[in-house]
């Protein structure tokens, strides 16, 4: 990560790499747990019940996709139409597990099935910056997944539970966790001048897609361009 | 909402959403990529957090805000220089949040 306080010892067995996941997940559980809050104050109010808000966060892990698929549902939309929205949302997952796969080529296709089912936005991020510097494996990462699974899954089940009592969530200001997460991680990964410049040109490549494309298609192809061109410009 | 369509709804997100994280990270892991495409695979976590941070900043909730009313703005800024500065993602974090419902208040 991340937290350069974090080191890890020539060869530490896999607990304490284990657990080392879980510090370097952390920062993800504190920010995923009011979303998750958020998504299950609005699924109550759509005719969820607690333990259904709860099974949905913990099989789908699905942040933004769950969300969008309440506002769906909400609008009448039927139960086809909110998966398949859901899974044009994460398209963008496929190019993650494509960057991410040179990281886990040792792995068992037990253990890579795992990873995908925590795969996030955050967790890839994170991963892919500790998989850079040499430390992640198996058992980081598995700790990074299980932390970020436990803050969007116990964030839910509280969000459902407490529905009065928590009220509006956004008087917190839940809606900018996610913006602050990945502003951060971004810095993160912008690890030289070349990328630095990639992630500009993503960023011009996203403001002009929004415009150019429905939604959410600009997710997926101002990364496969900006990409492309710094494949291409650095070849 | 019945109970039906619900579970429906869980089913199928579950589904799909691991059938769209595991393939290209099973098969890919095992194939013999060109130094071209492990370059471009490079670059894909920069671009993509990249894109996320612009499409949730300049139009949260779908919704363009102009830049000097937009306090989503101005707390990304905070928090990537946080970031920057003292390399913690939860400070970073915390900041940023911090930040955002000050700027809000202040922005109305």
């Amino acid at each position: 990560m991340p937290d350069d306080m974090i080191k890890q010892d020539a060869c530490p067995p896999p607990r304490a790499r284990f657990v080392r996941g879980l510090r370097l997940g952390l920062p993800i559980f504190l920010g995923y747990a009011p979303i998750g809050a958020a998504f299950g104050i609005v699924a109550r109010g759509l005719g969820f019940s607690p333990l259904q808000a709860a099974i949905c966060s913990g099989t789908a892990l699905a942040g933004a996709g769950q969300l969008i698929a309440l506002q769906l549902l909400g609008a009448g939309a039927g139960a086809a139409a909110v998966v398949l929205t859901t899974a044009i949302v994460n398209l963008r997952y496929i190019l993650f597990g494509a960057a991410l796969s040179q990281h886990v080529t040792r792995m068992s296709l037990k253990q890579q099935a795992f990873l995908a089912f925590t795969l996030t936005d955050e967790t890839f991020a994170v991963n892919i910056d500790d998989g850079r510097r040499g430390r992640a494996d198996f058992a980081s990462m598995a700790g990074v997944g299980v932390i970020a699974w436990s803050g969007w899954v116990a964030g839910t089940a509280a969000g459902a539970l407490l529905a009065g009592v928590i009220g509006d969530p956004t008087r917190f200001g839940v809606q900018f966790a996610m913006p602050a997460m990945f502003t951060a991680l971004l810095v993160a990964q912008a690890e030289d001048r070349t990328h630095v410049v990639t992630a500009i040109i993503a960023a011009v490549f996203a403001a002009a897609l929004m415009i150019a494309l429905p939604d959410p298609w600009y997710l997926i192809v101002a990364p496969v361009l900006a990409a492309t061109v710094a494949t291409a410009v650095t070849r | 909402m019945s109970a039906t369509t619900i579970w429906a709804v869980i089913a199928g997100m579950a589904l799909v959403n691991f059938l769209i994280r595991f393939p290209s990270l099973a098969v890919l892991s095992r194939t013999a990529l060109p130094a071209w495409a492990k370059r471009w695979l490079s670059y894909i976590p920069v671009s993509a957090m990249a894109t996320l941070v612009v499409g949730g900043v300049v139009r949260p909730d779908g919704r363009w805000l102009p830049p000097f009313a937009n306090p989503y703005l101005w707390a990304s800024i905070i928090t990537g220089v946080v970031y920057w500065r003292f390399r913690s993602f939860l400070g970073a974090t915390v900041v940023g949040v911090i930040c955002f419902l000050a700027f809000a208040a202040l922005l109305g």
